[in-house]
């Protein structure tokens, strides 16, 4: 190709004229290579749409992550009040099944222990045991005794032994005047009753 | 135009220079001088720090009934920077509302340069929630929660002698304090970022997860003990006896389902009772079990072939030995009884003539191996180990006392394993009190798996003791019949001991009254073992503790449905 441009640009440095030269040139030029050039719109418009896209999607991903949290402090809270509501109910039964409150609730109701273990045997109905009618005597006292008062509380009853008097005999009964008069009345209303 | 451009260049230069000097000085100043505490308040901006408290392990009865459990509870805290302005008023609806005192906590409220004080400590979660909605919906600002669990008795004072109890942050007796390792587990850490009182997703966040204590699993049947606890009280309130307390054990396992002390305490509210009441008497008292140790000694004879339930023995109205007389507790001339008479008699001349035929030191070594003078280590606190005289004190005064239950020192239920070898037919089997195996405070590893079995009398010893410990229950005899059980075959010991009182530390005229036993006498299922201390109603073993034998054992044969066996009862003549 080389060889065949200087053999073919020899000539016209020699003789020719400049307008053969150009018509020459025109007629064998190196072609460019030839570029096919795509449409611009379409890749920017890819582009931003997965820009966009992306974005859209981050923000979406992540006001669904804050929701989720929100959620799962609204759920944490919830499960903590259930989890206190459990065990509060947990706790009313302890009250309820404690056996003390049991038994003050059987002793209300005039219920007493059994006196005696007695079996019944489901093989042949034999009654196993002695059986012991259960009494107030088998009663249980599920409360302690009232705590003993102090002495200071609870003083001996104060007594004046009194040995009468024959001769004061007419004034101690006036003195009791009082208590005469209600003996009369008594008598004198089962006298009427008679 | 003013100035060249190397002026200007020359000029731009020195500002940029002194803009870039004042950045450098501040990142000395950040990086250099204090890096940490700026560090930490850019990580306070915004994070939260909370402990996860670990959820104490609760403890069990053996049916999985809580003896102690733990319970959601937080504390409530004031911020006094805000609550100060409001306090009296704020205090006021606080001592309504939670239970707090009035004049403790205005002071709180108000405290200066505080930003953190209690209010109420281990508040049910429900109630403390509600207060502090309570105060701001009435417009106080300052008031808060934080977690902080509650310990919780549900039975009160059933097994709160061993149970023991929790001070605000630490245990403070019983197995709480004794198995505290495994109970307290440990507590973990929460560390993340807030906004808007929301964690931040994506954010910092660190957490240790805390580690929850293990439940404790006793061999106490909670509805036993409570039975036990109760008839306990009634017979020491009637006696009105000093203390009293009473071992249920389940004969072949020498599981305790039941350990009654009285006075006992409400394990809610330790601090109202007397320090003294707040332990196990059962495990701590030490005390002389006189005639129920009858039953060891004359069971070891058996055992050693040197006499049968049948021996004739002689009894005298009183004992001379070594200068000193042995009396027995009834009047009586010279008298002829076997040897199930002189048990089922309880007499200590009978005792004393039939140990006579023990070689020397053999007593001691049986009641060695019934587990006298050693501790049971079943993980109650304060346990005595009692006194067995050593070998170089056993002068024959001292075995002579000794065959009767004096001079040798028990706790209750070294004693109640003791009897319960002749129930499990002459094997001693460890008690135990915790399911499984736990680790008390001082290393010890205790509980029924590592329950050992050792045989201290043969099976022929054993059963016939128990055929002459019939003859005690049996209303012919009529020594203890108040601790019979109609329709079953029960035997037992009465005792009635001398006291050791605490003044003088000498015999105080002060005495111990005690039944033990087991039924079905043939096939024994429970042993059960009541003590008495200083009755003042002149009552003795059989009259006292008899009678609570009696009602214990009912309710345990009725609640574990054993039927009785409808054997013929002993009938080993008393007399020759």
């Amino acid at each position: 190709m080389s060889n065949g441009s200087a053999q073919l640009r020899t000539p016209i440095r020699i003789g020719r004229g400049i307008a053969e030269a150009a018509v020459e040139r025109a007629r064998l030029t190196v072609v460019p290579r030839r570029r096919t050039r795509a449409a611009r719109m379409p890749f920017v418009m890819l582009v931003s749409l997965v820009l966009l896209g992306g974005v859209i999607g981050l923000l979406l991903f992540n006001t669904s992550m804050q929701q989720a949290s929100f959620a799962a402090t609204a759920l944490e809270e919830q499960a903590n009040t259930l989890t206190a509501r459990e065990q509060t109910l947990q706790m009313e039964l302890e009250v309820l099944r404690d056996p003390q409150r049991v038994a003050e609730h059987a002793q209300n109701l005039g219920m007493v222990p059994s006196a005696n273990p007695v079996f019944l045997r489901l093989a042949d109905g034999k009654v196993l045991g002695k059986r012991v009618p259960a009494t107030p005597a088998n009663g249980l006292r599920v409360r302690p005794l009232p705590p003993a008062k102090p002495a200071v509380l609870t003083p001996a009853p104060i007594v004046h032994k009194v040995t009468a008097d024959p001769a004061d005999t007419g004034r101690a009964s006036d003195g009791n005047g009082g208590s005469h008069g209600r003996n009369d009345a008594n008598a004198s209303g089962q006298h009427a009753r008679r | 135009m003013r100035g060249s451009p190397l002026f200007r260049l020359r000029f731009g230069f020195v500002v940029i220079a002194m803009v870039l000097s004042v950045f450098g000085a501040r990142l000395v100043q950040l990086q250099g001088v204090d890096p940490n505490a700026y560090a930490a308040m850019a990580a306070a901006e915004g994070m939260v720090e909370v402990t996860l408290p670990a959820t104490r392990g609760d403890i069990l009865d053996r049916n999985g009934k809580p003896l102690a459990e733990s319970i959601d509870g937080l504390m409530v805290v004031a911020d006094p920077l805000m609550t100060a302005d409001r306090a009296p008023e704020l205090a006021k609806f606080l001592a309504n509302r939670l239970d707090v005192d009035y004049f403790t906590i205005l002071p709180r409220l108000r405290e200066e340069g505080s930003r953190f004080e209690y209010i109420a400590r281990r508040v049910p979660s429900t109630l403390a929630t509600e207060v502090v909605d309570e105060a701001e919906a009435a417009g106080f600002k300052g008031l808060d929660t934080r977690e902080d669990p509650v310990r919780d008795y549900p039975a009160g004072d059933v097994g709160a002698n061993m149970v023991g109890f929790v001070g605000t942050d630490e245990a403070l007796g019983g197995f709480e304090r004794t198995f505290d390792d495994q109970l307290a587990g440990k507590d973990g850490r929460s560390r993340y970022a807030v906004g808007g009182g929301n964690r931040i997703p994506l954010g910092e966040s660190t957490i240790v997860p805390p580690t929850n204590g293990t439940d404790l699993h006793t061999t106490l049947d909670l509805d036993l003990q409570w039975y036990a606890q109760r008839v306990l009280r009634q017979t020491v309130e009637d006696a009105r006896a000093d203390s009293g307390f009473a071992v249920v054990m389940h004969s072949k396992t020498g599981e305790i389902m039941a350990l009654a002390d009285h006075p006992t305490f409400d394990a809610s509210d330790p601090l109202q009772y007397p320090e003294e009441d707040l332990g196990s008497r059962a495990m701590s008292d030490v005390y002389e079990p006189g005639s129920v140790e009858k039953a060891l000694t004359l069971s070891s004879l058996i055992d050693s072939g040197k006499v049968t339930p049948r021996t004739k023995i002689v009894v005298p109205p009183e004992l001379r030995r070594d200068g000193r007389v042995i009396g027995d507790w009834f009047t009586h001339g010279q008298i002829r009884l076997t040897l199930a008479g002189v048990l089922a008699l309880s007499s200590n001349i009978g005792t004393v003539r039939a140990s006579d035929r023990f070689a020397p030191g053999e007593l001691r070594r049986y009641l060695a191996k019934f587990g006298l003078g050693q501790r049971t280590d079943i993980g109650v606190r304060g346990e005595t180990p009692g006194i067995l005289p050593a070998a170089s004190q056993w002068t024959n005064l001292v075995k002579d006392r000794i065959a009767f239950g004096q001079s040798v020192s028990v706790n209750a239920v070294q004693m109640a394993a003791a009897i319960n070898t002749v129930a499990n037919d002459g094997v001693r089997v460890d008690p135990s009190l915790i399911m499984g195996r736990a680790t008390t405070d001082d290393g010890k590893v205790v509980g029924t798996d590592t329950t050992r079995t050792r045989r201290v009398i043969s099976s022929r010893a054993a059963h016939e003791t128990a055929r002459m410990m019939e003859r005690v229950v049996d209303p012919d005899v009529a020594i203890a019949p108040g601790a019979a059980v109609p329709g079953y075959r029960v035997a037992g010991k009465t005792g009635t001991a001398q006291r050791v009182g605490v003044g003088c530390g000498c015999y105080d005229g002060t005495f111990t009254v005690s039944f033990a036993g087991f039924a079905p006498a043939d096939d024994p299922e429970f042993t059960i073992y009541v003590v008495v201390q200083n009755p003042r109603n002149g009552g003795g073993g059989g009259s006292v503790a008899g009678p609570a034998f009696s009602k214990i054992m009912s309710f345990a044969l009725r609640r574990y449905q054993v039927p009785p066996t409808m054997t013929k009862p002993s009938k080993l003549p008393v007399e020759w």
